[in-house]
């Protein structure tokens, strides 16, 4: 700006400077080939620092499963470092700290990975080490029963831990027949796994057939991909057979589960519906309705209870896509005498969205979060992994990344009031509570009818 | 270093404003993306006696409204300018970082010198943020199976000055006796230019960048140097041992923490890679033996917070073990994996992995470090902490020679120095209730 004053002093500005012209957001462009066996290979080169990340996705997860062995997907995915044909559980552990890499391997209710980041130098000998991973595991008796008798352990604490208590509860409630339901074993349930079981789902899973591999980092793509194709070109293995699922109940009504832990001092308040896949038209609607409803620090449920009421640290609203079903969540761990009080603002705020359309400003400024924060995935391989693998296991468009900004800005009040209406049924909200019935009990059953269990998940009245 | 390796050599300027505020700047245009701190050299070791948890609660305090962005405006700026912004506090300093897209640098810089210059808070403030840090406090320590352990109940059992020994996320008592006047006075005391440094990495000139720097910062007024409290801690002569009950997870959990030699100093470099020889997940000593070989533990790993602390620290394991065996029995195995280090030391074809696992380990966390949208947050981290403790935001791209010139004979040196009992202490987690039978997947008791 000019100015006919001549400036001696430092400009100190009163109120917040302009943003300057935007810097364009360019996706790194990607490699994508299905290999003859099926396996999907997408590639993206990201050079700031000499590392390669990747992860290997199979499509059967805990959801695949779950009605006949809840949590063997997660068990089996455990155990498959624990050896392979040319390797013991050390050399496997040894071999990955030679080369400076890291290794996790995880299932979800829909997929099963092995996922790895490490030294561009090594890159190779990384690929060869995950491709015989999922190729070639043995699953020792020894390991699978060490690993067993971990896992039983650890869904002891599990047990013990409020969000995962609430977590588990309102799934149950949620997704009813559905394999959705059922995020965790019974302690039971872990102590009658075979290895025999582990074995059978390894093979029908862990298959190239609609697999999917995605690798970021410091490499060229052609190199990279030479180098795939001859480390997973030679495996086959037959298709897994499609899985068909009851659905998922209609809720009609509020209705409230508590999961009694007596003496806590704190109540974890968790409220859901059924929603949308990413793969609906309406997502991105969504997806900028729950930014302003709780999505975001700036959002209306963070000013509301934390900001002005101070009854809770972290409350957050989601929107949960899995591949057939998605649904609308709102968490907050508050103290005892604000359950019901919190309750009350959760459905107050969300009926302001489902009534009044928000301003321009707010709309804007959703708008900027949600394109700004999807972009900052841009400067990470592990962001730009995350941000691929949405694309490609839920299917979306090809230019989804590229486009996703236009269309977040393309949106209005209007759009963002129509989902509100469609996404956040509060009056059909399903309620969990985990804390001290002695404390909650009368304040929960404001809200609707109660039933009450323990830690197992038994019902307790 | 493999001869096929990439030297990273990371772009690092530097400047000092006339009010004292240290400036850094390390761009990297690969993507629109920018992350901005402003460190303070001001940690929950320094914090007032008789107010312990005040250093957390003050950080709370400065997003409740400076000058020109009243409660809540610091937050929907960076928010509605497609950014995400957080703040921690640590042992010897406290930051408050933002990651937006590269336009919104100016704002960013605007926004931290408003609350450099003039924080502006009110009792309605105060009284929110307390009941905020409670619930705090209330989700991840009173309410969470193994919560604060063992960074919360270590400390005390291992330090004697308080700095070093005092409950940092703080009793309640305490946060509720703090007033409005303590966060004015810890605010002049320790949160001015001189006592701080700006850190901004990733799409920038370094060069516009200072000129912005300068532009919102340099008038800021100086104070007086703080005062700098004593945290050396007296000498050891003897293992120190303590428990606290487990109210809510089901299995004995053990810390074992060796306090850490001064920052910089020789054995320090060895410390860094023996911690890495111990821990380092699967197949670092102390998993193999406890978890997989001896099968005593279900998790058992550990670290040390060597780059980011400036005062005493501990290399700490953490081991959770199966309800059969005893907690003494578990830490005289852990105790042959040290001896074994102290007679027999680390051979080099063990210690040369390590050290290629250190040096990735090393580029994720600049890369990241905070979660794929927190771009280069470790870069900016030890950028800050080089400078505040080191003078030398360029140790960045020499601190990894120290550790991977460290030799099997420095390795065993430190091991027979530092890890024996004396010079630990030993924290024992004890579930208070018991399982009301005995799970049939227990093994024999040892």
């Amino acid at each position: 700006m000019s100015s006919p004053t001549p400036q001696t002093q430092p400009v100190r500005a009163i109120s917040a400077p302009a943003l300057a012209p935007e810097r364009p957001v360019v996706w790194p462009k990607r490699t994508v080939r299905t290999l003859a066996n099926g396996l999907q290979v997408v590639l993206a080169e990201s050079r700031a620092f000499p590392k390669i990340t990747a992860q290997l996705y199979f499509p059967g997860g805990n959801a695949a499963v779950a009605l006949k062995n809840p949590g063997l997907a997660e068990m089996t995915s455990a155990v498959v470092r624990t050896g392979t044909a040319s390797r013991t559980s050390r050399q496997i552990e040894e071999d990955l700290r030679r080369i400076g890499a890291g290794l996790g391997t995880h299932a979800g209710a829909d997929s099963s990975a092995i996922s790895a980041t490490g030294l561009a130098e090594f890159s190779g000998e990384l690929l060869e080490l995950i491709a015989d991973l999922a190729r070639n595991a043995t699953f020792p008796q020894e390991e699978f029963e060490r690993e067993r008798r971990q896992r039983y352990e650890e869904l002891k604490i599990e047990r013990a831990t409020p969000g995962f208590l609430a977590g588990e509860r309102l799934r149950r409630v949620l997704f009813g027949p559905h394999p959705y339901a059922i995020v965790a074993p019974r302690l039971e349930q872990v102590e009658a796994y075979t290895r025999e079981q582990l074995v059978d789902f390894y093979k029908r899973y862990y298959v190239p057939a609609d697999a999917l591999l995605i690798v970021v980092g410091d490499f060229s793509a052609g190199a990279m991909l030479e180098q795939i194709e001859k480390i997973f070109g030679g495996w086959s293995a037959p298709k897994p057979e499609a899985r068909k699922s009851a659905s998922p109940p209609r809720a009609s009504g509020r209705r409230v589960y508590l999961v009694d832990r007596p003496g806590t001092v704190q109540t974890q308040v968790l409220t859901g519906n059924l929603a949308i896949t990413r793969r609906d038209p309406d997502w991105y609607r969504a997806v900028l309705a729950n930014s302003i409803y709780g999505g975001a620090f700036h959002s209306r449920l963070v000013m509301n209870i934390r900001e002005q009421k101070g009854y809770t640290y972290s409350p957050r609203s989601s929107l949960n896509a899995l591949r057939e079903y998605g649904y609308f969540s709102v968490s907050a761990a508050v103290r005892n005498d604000v359950a019901a009080a919190t309750l009350t603002e959760i459905f107050y705020e969300m009926d302001r969205m489902r009534s009044l359309p928000v301003s321009a400003e707010e709309l804007e400024s959703a708008r900027n979060y949600l394109t700004g924060v999807f972009s900052l995935g841009v400067a990470t391989q592990d962001g730009l992994l995350g941000q691929l693998s949405v694309v490609y296991l839920d299917r979306l468009p090809e230019d989804y990344l590229e486009t996703y900004r236009e269309r977040i800005h393309a949106l209005s009040a209007d759009d963002v009031l129509a989902a509100a209406r469609r996404h956040f049924d509060s009056a059909n909200a399903q309620i969990v509570m985990v804390g001290d019935r002695a404390q909650i009990g009368e304040q929960a059953a404001l809200f609707g009818e109660v039933t009450a269990f323990d830690a197992q998940g038994n019902v307790i009245g | 270093m493999n001869s096929t390796s990439k030297k990273l050599r990371i772009p690092v300027e530097h400047t000092t404003l006339a009010n004292g505020l240290r400036v850094v700047a390390s761009p990297d245009r690969s993507a629109p993306v920018v992350t901005v701190g402003v460190y303070y050299q001001i940690g929950f070791r320094l914090e007032p006696r008789g107010r312990s948890g005040f250093a957390h609660l003050f950080e709370h305090m400065m997003f409740q409204g400076s000058e020109n962005a009243p409660k809540m405006e610091h937050i929907r700026l960076i928010n509605s300018s497609g950014g995400l912004l957080n703040g921690t506090t640590h042992y010897d300093l406290t930051n408050y970082f933002e990651a937006v897209p590269s336009n919104a640098l100016e704002r960013v810089l605007w926004l931290e010198a408003d609350r450099m210059r003039a924080l502006k808070v009110d009792e309605e403030n105060l009284r929110n943020q307390r009941d905020v840090v409670k619930e705090e406090v209330r989700v991840n320590v009173m309410n969470q199976p193994y919560g604060g352990f063992p960074w919360l109940d270590l400390p005390p059992i291992a330090f004697r000055n308080w700095p070093n020994a005092h409950n940092f996320y703080g009793d309640f008592a305490d946060l509720d006796a703090a007033t409005l006047a303590d966060v004015r006075n810890f605010f002049r005391t320790y949160y001015a230019p001189n006592n701080a440094v700006l850190v901004m990495v990733g799409d920038l000139d370094p060069a516009e960048a200072f000129r912005l720097a300068k532009r919102y910062f340099e008038d800021i007024p100086m104070a007086p140097p703080p005062p700098r409290a004593d945290v050396s801690e007296p000498a050891q002569d003897s293992e120190r041992r303590g428990e606290v009950p487990e109210k809510l997870g089901p299995l004995p959990a053990i810390a074992i923490g060796y306090t850490m030699p001064r920052r910089e100093s020789p054995d320090w470099y060895a410390a860094g890679i023996v911690e890495r020889v111990m821990h380092g997940g699967r197949a670092g000593r102390v998993f193999r033996k406890l978890v997989l070989e001896e099968q005593i533990a279900v998790d058992a790993d550990g670290s040390a917070e060597l780059l980011d602390t400036n005062g005493p620290t501990q290399m700490v394991s953490r081991i959770f073990h199966k309800p059969e065996f005893t907690s003494e029995g578990t830490v005289a195995v852990f105790d042959e994996i040290v001896e074994e280090m102290q007679l027999k030391g680390v051979p080099s074809d063990e210690l040369e992995p390590v050290k290629v696992k250190f040096r990735s380990d090393f580029y994720s966390m600049l890369e990241g470090g905070m979660g794929s949208y927190m771009p280069r947050f470790g870069l900016m981290h030890y950028l800050a902490c080089f400078t505040l403790f080191d003078g030398d935001p360029d140790r960045v791209n020499t601190i990894l020679d120290g550790f991977l010139e460290v030799t099997p004979d420095q390795a065993q040196t430190f091991a027979q120095k530092y890890l024996v009992p004396k010079n630990r202490a030993v924290l024992f987690r004890r579930p208070v209730a018991q399982p009301a039978a005995a799970p049939s997947m227990a093994g024999g008791a040892r």
